[in-house]
């Protein structure tokens, strides 16, 4: 029998931890580009793009992320399209973030003040020199903080990947602990990973606002 | 001909019937006082003039621009708001952005104007409200009166053909309200164009050429402050300036 000292445990850990933060990032950074799209058709004065915007945040929002990922593993293959993990997992979290950031988004424009609406209309901007000079500045303020506490929710997401076979940090860890039968350990060291992960985070997120509410 | 020109104009919330066929011309360099109890239909009828509300029924004219129902055409109202400026109860100024800022962004985004030119305007705009020196400072750095008086300013910067106060004093301070007034007091002595509803009446009475008296979505009496305040010719009129005392 192999023997595993505490070192190659948390080499091990450390690759499958740096997959989950570029995992994270990607999705991170995808979805939010997608989701800036999404938001703007959401909250667009066209009918149309605003009901589908709506059908795929609710889409999103209303089913797990493990489903989301089944069904693009293992649905996309039935067209005879092999989807490797990976691309799964980034394509999967990807799609789910941009709904969440969408939504979460889509609140802070609707909390700038109906005034600045009018107050801009009667300056005779149109809708779209309203929303660049007047309303979307205002609301990414409003939108720093919660969406970096989001960022939070997209890192502990990605453990989720591990079901489809994503080596990220908890794939690794159930690996290691079906390899060592030291779980307690291993699983211990994965969670203390997610933990150095997101609590820096979460209090940049909390100290993030504090400042911009100071500062209103 | 008249600047403004509106032809039984109607409006509804739902049911409620807020407009009752309004004509109104007002003149250049006529200032109107617009009063009348809460739910009169004062306020809506300055909002329709800019097209923040929309219209039911009937036209609106300013200086040749017209406005149909349902604001079918954007660069109607486009045209139309360059001409009209509006200051606000709540002041709304952009809370993101300096002073001069404020005063600068429709000019620079509406009118293109060069940035130099367009902070000229503003340093200019701003020294008429007395408050040159506030160029740089933020919204939230200031007092209600002197925000109120930005967003004056920030109105003047389009050169609109009338401006449109709705309430200006009303979210004040008591001993803020006196330089607003005076502000409004100077634009009328230098010949704007000014449609204000109002509760200060004794500053109604004395800047306004005329009254128009709201009631139940018409204009229920109108004509010389002085003469209607000594000879009005409506009860509810009478019973309105009686219960201001």
């Amino acid at each position: 029998m192999m023997s595993f000292s505490l070192w190659d445990i948390v080499r091990n850990l450390l690759v499958g931890g740096a997959l989950t933060l570029l995992l994270s990032l990607a999705a991170f950074v995808l979805g939010g580009a997608t989701g800036l799209a999404v938001l703007l058709a959401r909250i667009g004065r066209r009918r149309a793009p605003r009901a589908l915007a709506r059908m795929y945040i609710e889409l999103f929002q209303g089913t797990p992320l493990l489903l989301q990922l089944f069904t693009l593993f293992f649905g996309l293959s039935l067209f005879g399209l092999d989807v490797p993990a990976w691309l799964a997992a980034g394509l999967g979290l990807t799609l789910f973030t941009s709904a969440f950031l969408a939504e979460i988004w889509r609140g802070c424009v609707e909390a700038v003040p109906r005034g600045q609406w009018e107050a801009s209309a009667c300056l005779a901007l149109t809708y779209r020199e309203q929303m660049r000079h007047v309303i979307l500045p205002q609301a990414m303020r409003l939108a720093v903080a919660p969406t970096v506490g989001f960022a939070v929710q997209v890192v502990k997401s990605t453990a989720v990947t591990s079901i489809i076979g994503f080596t990220e940090l908890t794939k690794t860890g159930s690996m290691i602990a079906n390899a060592t039968y030291q779980p307690f350990l291993v699983y211990s060291l994965v969670a203390l990973g997610y933990f150095v992960l997101c609590y820096p985070l979460s209090h940049y997120a909390k100290s993030l606002e504090r400042r911009l509410h100071a500062a209103r | 001909m008249p600047l403004v020109s509106t032809r039984r104009l109607h409006k509804f919330f739902g049911r409620n019937h807020v407009l009752r066929g309004i004509k109104l011309d007002v003149e250049e360099s006529e200032v109107i006082a617009i009063v009348g109890r809460s739910g009169s239909g004062k306020s809506t009828l300055l909002r329709t003039l800019n097209g923040l509300e929309n219209i039911d029924d009937g036209t609106i004219e300013v200086d040749g621009t017209v406005l149909q129902v349902d604001h079918d055409d954007p660069g109607a109202l486009r045209a139309l708001r360059q001409k009209v400026g509006m200051v606000f109860q709540q002041f709304n100024l952009f809370p993101h952005l300096s002073t001069g800022q404020n005063v600068t962004l429709a000019p620079r985004v509406v009118k293109r104007t060069p940035r130099e030119e367009a902070e000229d305007i503003a340093r200019r705009m701003l020294e008429r409200v007395g408050l040159g020196e506030k160029f740089d400072a933020f919204p939230d750095q200031l007092s209600g009166g002197q925000q109120q008086r930005v967003a004056i300013a920030r109105a003047l910067a389009m050169s609109p053909k009338v401006l449109l106060c709705d309430e200006i004093t009303s979210a004040l301070d008591p001993e803020l309200v006196n330089e607003v007034l005076s502000v409004v007091r100077q634009l009328a002595d230098e010949g704007m164009t000014l449609i204000m509803v109002t509760h200060e009446m004794r500053f109604a009475r004395e800047v306004s050429d005329r009254l128009v008296f709201m009631h139940e979505g018409r204009i229920h009496e109108s004509g010389s402050p002085q003469e209607m305040f000594s000879n009005p010719t409506t009860p509810e009129f009478a019973s309105f300036i009686g219960s201001l005392n």
